[in-house]
């Protein structure tokens, strides 16, 4: 457990050192602004795209584990091997010669685009963090306690007032009773309220168009709301959390959504696409809000349907041969009908719209559910609304000899923003064919 | 002062026959039964359903229906495991490679989606015959044709190819042993690795025999050229190296390598000195002769001593010629007249296949110096290379019973050759390797599918100057082998046709990714032949044996000239856009039928009759043709056919080519006429036929449709004041042109694009490519005959036939002929009447009718020059359609996708026909309308390709379908407001002009007036 702390300690340490150090850094850099700063925030995002798919920290997968490597190495030695691990080789370093011959020749990429701070930043990254995942000794969160229910206070209030009612009653049938009339219950009371009522022709009417207008507004409502699906959220065959993707680990969209740019589906990846970086990420790894191995250190069954899917064989560390491959059926959630045309490229790419701006908050999301009403009404305001990406070289270039449509739309509308609606968004042909 | 007009619907309505009456008395042309199922008492009294039950139904389905809709259906996404590099779904892929049916052979591009092919594309321009013509465009629909065979079979079992291949091995070694022949009967190869495997076979087996026959015979034509050149090839025809063409009964536009020719021929009918004059001497009205600017009648027998007299004519011969009826050769002479100017840019050419009129037509060529310029015998065509002589040995062969194996790969003979059925049942084995469980495969011992042409490797070498490829778009959808795979397991070598074209591609020191990225690749072989001096003078010595048999040839009062439709030879006549597209000629669709003039029919008492529903009935006939007859053909009167002859289509009457066409018309190969052309004897026979003919209006009535002027006025007038007149009106304010005097505001249309189609008359020859292909593009309903009949076609894109009447309003006023009569005549085709062409499709008016009563709004205009459809939108009023001038609008009547009447001939009904359906186009439900959209998917698409690499659109950039099917580049479509684009160039050309524009509809289509070149 000490050993611990003073491991947290250390990079506690370690970390305020090197903030300290960015700050210094930071001063400096003002004079000189081509340097870049050293830091962990930094490094953990370099490690991430550059060094993760073969390298953790706490194991070997297809290079060594990288923890504490600053102190397996000299910082030169690690920044000549990290940019150019080749030429290290050739220049012929036996330290350089011997790791390429433990991990079986298999060459490590060269990375002559990272700068001697950028290496130091993932450097200091893999000293930030323990090598082992630490359960934390912080006790289980105490429930709080509910707030106060708004409900009950309405209850207690009712009965007061149900209460005070019977009591006025009482009095007023007392009354009754002292000036020498008949006294009544609440019901003949009642009866003749509504026969009164009933008789009442204003009353009678008013109530009729009241009621029928309310019919109709609820029915329409209702029958609007068929066909929509906000929030539909189906249990998909995976658990696959955008949360943890796209949210925590910062997976671009279109990492896995790649025809999303080109075409108009957005596309769902292909299994390959995965395994892309679940060859290496089994979910051995993963905590559960205690901090502890939410799979006890197995394979998390969800990577496992994966691995299911395509055939790939996790102990033997290969694609089973000959395997009869089985695709994942995801559920579909947005639904367009087939009347209507959407292109995610014409959006994406031609719009320069974010992907959150018709999918939501993504990014937070562990189950997917659909997010906008994908009504046309809905289409339909964001195309009155949203102003056009003009800045692209098919509105503001123009062909030889004539003008460009920016320059023909500026003679139209002057100063006015352009909206989709004002290139023909709003027209049936866009979407309708 | 107002004139006075009198419309009628049609003849019946002129005459006032009894029909036309009732007609104009009763609302409904047919009587509505109500009061079988509402007078009768006995039928109400005796029905189970009482009210009280009728309306318990009607209130509990109505909440099962509410409830039902209530519950949203899970829909699964599924993404590939492992996704092609190449592939984006939503994207379109394309494949360069070659397609070949049996009959015609196009370099094309394949596009496919998501790794299904959905829609054949031209070629590039560099590569041998890269257009597409109506057949080579449908032919994706053949892919997914659920009548295709799809295991093999042998004695009507089914069985495996394992089975197959030892039955024949065995059957091979037999054969061998007892000293039989083995034969392999295949169509024109002209692939060089089949030709390998084929010689391999002549080297492994003594006693091999492999027979080529086209359906379509050229044999004898082969042999000429085999005796002049000594290679059995076509020579090429280069028309764009001429100035006058003379073609006796040849269809060259639609003939073997008709896109070559077609692309040649409308560009050297550009308007102006210099274009190509076009001289047609033919029987039936063809596609071609309909685009001549002088046509000629002859019967078939009359042909051949014609070519002598003409020959005599130009090299100053004496042959001695048969009489020739004085009118013939008057024309003859002006003809030869002709000819004799143009020497060596003329080109005769000579349809059918007749031996005698071949070689002639090669002696005249060779005595006006044309070979060589317009006819290449360098540049031998090697589509055609079937040997009938072979064939006939053959079959007597079989009699004789000394023919131990017969593969048949490809023909048909049973269905299109009259003796094979009986002869086969000599032979002890027979295997049939062709894509269905056709006519032959019904007659030998087994039969087994081979891969459709998206689906398998091959090579090709068209002419000496093309190697092409085939490569697979798709996998074979069925368990289908190629014929060279049997052939090469038969000689244990299994190897697989990739393997072999591979070879094929690498023997010829070509790169294999680049030829099959291109299709194929440019070849330089000799052609092997001898000097066109040398061809030249071989024709004309030998010339006077063929004077003596072209003398002699048959001749009759009744004469028959075979012709194609666009099914062609009858390889895909299973294929419904065939059937579906109007004949370009008669507009009949889903039949063949006999040709006959009006004289005719009249002396023979064969009648055409408007029904009073609008269709059109037609006798019936009998064929007798030597010995062979043929019986219930229909008879169709046709303005223009030669009398004295009747026409017939070949490719009909099949009975095993699936559910589409089976008993579709009579079967013109029965009569057993392989020179294309003879004698028979017509007789009347009992009943009427229904003929679905999609335009009964034949001619214009006078009126500016198709305008057309004629050369020498074109050239004398360049601006077109006085042939292209603008329509007028006079108002308050003085003349004014038809936009200006309009009820409608104005659209802006220059900001964004403006979307305009040129359409060149002069260029359109009528073939209808661009009218399948738009039905491909935009997964148009095939309805079928009965409802083409009730006049419910979807035909989004129409070509319009008008034929010239020998009645003009001129001619009325200077003969003083009446009103009544002078309508009437108008309305009737000329003896020999001119024919033109209109492709027609909606006109895209900026001032439409269309949109101002739809109640919905379902119709709209957009600012880039369209007319929107929003089909969700549409209620089915058909005010739209009531309202347009040009009668371009189309009702879904029905549910064409589901509904079982249409199960035989629409694609969409199964679900391997329904992968064809082009997935970026919504597929109409029933009740709305429709028209054609400008393919503005593809409008949509090319704006988004641009703005993807953020770069302004480029002219050309955008295509829509019916524009990339057009060989000759009639179709020019383009953003008008693009400076310089080739459809702003067409729009202020001259000779443009909108279709009715006096209406003030101010459409975005606009035509080019017809020049014909008459002298």
């Amino acid at each position: 457990m000490n050993s611990c702390r003073m491991y947290m300690r250390k990079g506690f340490l370690n970390s305020l050192l090197l903030r300290l150090l960015s700050i210094v850094l930071t001063i400096s850099a003002l004079s000189i602004p081509a340097s870049a700063e050293v830091d962990v925030d930094l490094g953990k995002k370099l490690f991430k795209s550059n060094c993760a798919s073969c390298h953790k920290l706490d194991k070997k997968l297809i290079g060594p584990a990288l923890s504490g490597v600053t102190q397996r190495r000299s910082e030169e030695w690690l920044l000549r091997w990290i940019r150019n691990n080749a030429e290290l080789r050739a220049s012929g370093d036996a330290d350089a010669k011997a790791i390429f011959e433990e991990y079986n020749g298999s060459i490590m990429t060269a990375f002559p685009a990272l700068s001697d701070d950028d290496i130091k930043s993932i450097l200091a990254y893999t000293d930030a963090v323990p090598a082992v995942a630490i359960p934390k000794d912080v006790p289980a969160v105490q429930p709080v306690a509910e707030p106060a229910n708004d409900l009950f206070l309405i209850y207690v209030l009712g009965v007061f007032l149900a209460l005070f009612i019977i009591l006025l009653l009482r009095i007023r049938n007392t009354l009754k009773q002292i000036n020498g009339d008949n006294s009544s219950t609440v019901i003949q009371d009642f009866n003749a309220l509504t026969q009164w009522l009933v008789g009442n022709k204003r009353f009678m009417t008013a109530a009729t168009i009241v009621v029928t207008v309310g019919f109709i507004h609820q029915l329409f409502w209702f029958l609007m709301a068929v066909g929509v699906e906000v929030n539909y959220q189906p249990i998909q065959p995976i658990a696959f959390s955008h949360k943890i993707h796209a949210g925590e680990n910062q997976v671009d969209c279109n990492y896995c959504h790649t025809s999303a740019r080109q075409s108009k589906h957005s596309g769902i990846p292909s299994t390959n696409v995965c395994m892309n970086c679940h060859m290496y990420i089994d979910g051995t790894e993963i905590l559960n809000d205690a901090g502890l191995p939410k799979y006890a250190g197995e394979r998390s069954p969800e990577i496992s349907k994966i691995y299911a899917a395509i055939g790939w064989d996790a102990e033997n560390r290969s694609y089973i041969e000959n395997y009869e491959q089985k695709p994942v059926r995801w559920i579909r959630i947005h639904n367009l009908p087939d009347l209507v045309y959407f292109n995610h490229a014409q959006h994406v790419t031609a719009g320069g719209v974010e992907c959150q701006t018709c999918h939501g908050p993504i990014q937070e999301m562990d189950v997917v559910y659909q997010y906008s009403e994908l009504t046309m009404g809905w289409c339909i305001n964001c195309h009155r609304e949203t102003e056009v990406n003009t800045s692209n070289g098919y509105y503001a270039d123009a062909a030889a000899g004539g003008k460009s449509i920016n320059e023909r739309l500026a003679s139209k509308f002057h100063d006015e923003i352009i909206t989709v609606e004002k290139i023909g968004g709003l027209e049936c042909g866009k979407c309708h064919y | 002062m107002a004139i006075e007009k009198v419309y009628w619907k049609g003849f019946d309505q002129l005459a006032n026959t009894e029909v036309s009456k009732r007609l104009s008395e009763n609302e409904f042309s047919e009587d509505i039964p109500i009061d079988q199922f509402l007078g009768d008492d006995n039928l109400m009294a005796n029905s189970s359903t009482s009210r009280r039950d009728f309306l318990k139904y009607l209130g509990f389905s109505t909440a099962a229906a509410t409830l039902a809709a209530c519950e949203q259906p899970i829909i699964e996404s599924i993404p590939y495991v492992v996704k092609p590099d190449r592939l984006t779904p939503g994207m379109p892929t394309y494949y360069a490679t070659s397609y070949v049916d049996g009959q015609d052979f196009a370099s094309i591009l394949v596009k496919t989606r998501e790794g299904r092919p959905i829609k054949i594309e031209p070629g590039d321009k560099t590569r041998f015959n890269w257009g597409t013509n109506g057949r080579a465009q449908a032919s994706v629909l053949s892919l997914y044709d659920s009548s295709r065979l799809r295991q093999p079979i042998k004695n009507d079992m089914q069985s495996d190819w394992d089975t197959i291949s030892n039955d024949l091995k065995i059957a091979v070694e037999e054969s061998v042993n007892d000293g039989k022949q083995f034969m392999l009967l295949t169509g024109s190869i002209f692939s060089p690795s089949f030709k390998l495997v084929v010689e391999d076979l002549r080297q492994t087996y003594a006693n091999f025999v492999h027979v080529e026959i086209d359906a379509v015979s050229s044999s004898e034509v082969l042999d000429v050229w085999e005796a002049l050149t000594g290679v059995r090839a076509m020579p090429s025809i280069d028309i764009s190296a001429a100035n006058l063409v003379v073609s006796f009964n040849e269809d060259f536009l639609s003939s073997a390598t008709p896109q070559q020719v077609a692309s040649d021929y409308a560009f050297r009918r550009k308007p102006g000195k210099g274009m190509l004059r076009h001289i047609q001497i033919e029987s039936n009205l063809s596609l071609t002769g309909s685009n001549a600017d002088k046509r000629i009648k002859i019967k078939p027998s009359q042909v051949g001593f014609s070519l002598s007299y003409l020959l005599n004519k130009v090299s100053g011969s004496n042959h001695s010629v048969g009489k020739i009826d004085k009118v013939l050769k008057n024309q003859l002479d002006s003809i030869a007249k002709e000819l004799m100017s143009s020497n060596g840019k003329s080109v005769v050419l000579v349809g059918g296949n007749s031996g005698a009129n071949a070689y002639l037509s090669a002696a005249l060529n060779a005595a006006l110096k044309n070979i060589g310029t317009t006819i290449r015998p360098d540049k031998p065509v090697y589509l055609r290379s079937g040997n009938d002589r072979a064939f006939e040995n053959a079959i007597t062969d079989m009699n004789a019973g000394s023919v131990g194996v017969v593969i048949v790969a490809g023909p048909n003979p049973v269905y299109n050759r009259v003796g094979f059925d009986s002869a086969l049942k000599n032979v002890n084995y027979s295997l049939s390797l062709n894509d269905r469980f056709d006519e032959t495969a019904g007659a030998t011992t087994a039969a087994a599918p081979v891969p459709h042409y998206l689906e398998s490797w091959a090579d090709y070498i068209p002419t000496n100057l093309d190697f092409s490829v085939s490569q697979p778009v798709i996998r074979p959808l069925f368990n289908s082998k190629p014929t060279i795979e049997v052939l090469s397991e038969l000689l244990e070598k299994n190897k697989s046709a990739k393997d072999l074209v591979k070879e094929s591609v690498l023997a010829q020191g070509l790169n294999w990714s680049q030829t099959l990225h291109d299709g194929g690749a440019s070849l330089k072989i000799d052609a092997r032949i001898p000097s066109f001096m040398e061809i030249s003078e071989r024709a004309l010595a030998g010339v006077e044996i063929a004077v003596e048999t072209a003398g002699s040839v048959d001749s009759g009062a009744m004469e028959l000239s075979l012709y194609q439709k666009t099914v062609g030879a009858g390889y895909q006549s299973n294929n419904p856009w065939l059937h579906e597209l109007p004949d370009p000629i008669s507009r009949a669709c889903w039949d063949n039928y006999l040709t006959i003039s009006a004289a005719d029919a009249l002396s023979m008492g064969f009648v055409n009759e408007t029904q009073s529903n609008g269709a059109l009935d037609g006798s019936i006939a009998n064929i007798q043709a030597g010995e062979l007859s043929l019986n219930n053909v229909p008879v169709l009167i046709q303005p223009g056919q030669a009398s004295g002859t009747v026409g017939l289509a070949l490719g009909y009457g099949r009975s095993q080519v699936g559910k589409v066409a089976d008993g579709l018309g009579v079967n013109a190969y029965a009569l057993n006429l392989l020179n294309g052309f003879g004698v028979v004897k017509i007789t009347p026979a009992e009943g009427m036929h229904e003929f679905a003919s999609t335009q009964l209006g034949n001619t214009m009535m006078g009126r500016k449709i198709v305008n057309e002027v004629s050369l020498s006025d074109f050239i004398n007038d360049p601006k077109g004041s006085s042939w292209n007149e603008k329509p007028t009106f006079h108002t308050l304010d003085g003349t004014v042109s038809a936009d200006e005097a309009n009820l409608w505001e104005n659209h802006d249309h220059k900001t964004m694009h403006m979307w305009n189609m040129s359409i060149d008359l002069n260029s359109c020859h009528g073939c209808g490519a661009c009218v399948i292909a738009c039905h491909i593009e935009n997964n148009v309903p095939v309805v079928g005959k009965e409802e083409v009949r009730n006049f419910r076609d979807m035909h989004w894109l129409r070509i319009d036939r008008y034929y010239s009447s020998d009645m003009t309003p001129e001619r009325a006023d200077t003969e003083d002929i009446g009103v009544v009569k002078k309508y009437a005549e108008m309305e009737t085709p000329g003896v020999s009447p001119e024919v033109v062409f209109q492709p027609v499709m909606c006109q895209h008016c900026n001032h439409a009718p269309c949109e101002t009563v739809c109640p919905v709004g379902a119709t709209v205009h957009s600012r880039e020059g369209l007319n929107h459809m929003a089909y969700n939108r549409c209620i089915g009023t058909r005010y739209c359609a009531n309202n347009c001038p040009y009668k371009v609008r189309r009702f879904n009547w029905f549910n064409y996708q589901k509904n079982e009447q249409f199960a035989s001939v629409n694609p969409a009904q199964d679900d391997l026909g329904r992968m064809v359906l082009n997935p970026d186009v919504t597929v109409r439900a029933r009740g709305v309308m429709e028209k054609c959209t400008m393919c503005i998917q593809n409008i949509q698409y090319g704006k988004l390709e641009a703005k993807k690499a953020g770069r302004p659109l480029k002219d050309g950039e955008i295509n829509t379908a019916c524009e990339s099917a057009c060989d000759t580049g009639a179709i020019t479509f383009g953003d008008v407001n693009l400076p310089n684009s080739a459809v702003q160039i067409a729009k202020n050309d001259s000779r443009s002009y909108h279709l009715l524009e006096e209406v003030g509809t101010q459409p975005s289509v606009f035509y080019q007036t017809k020049v014909r070149n008459r002298v």
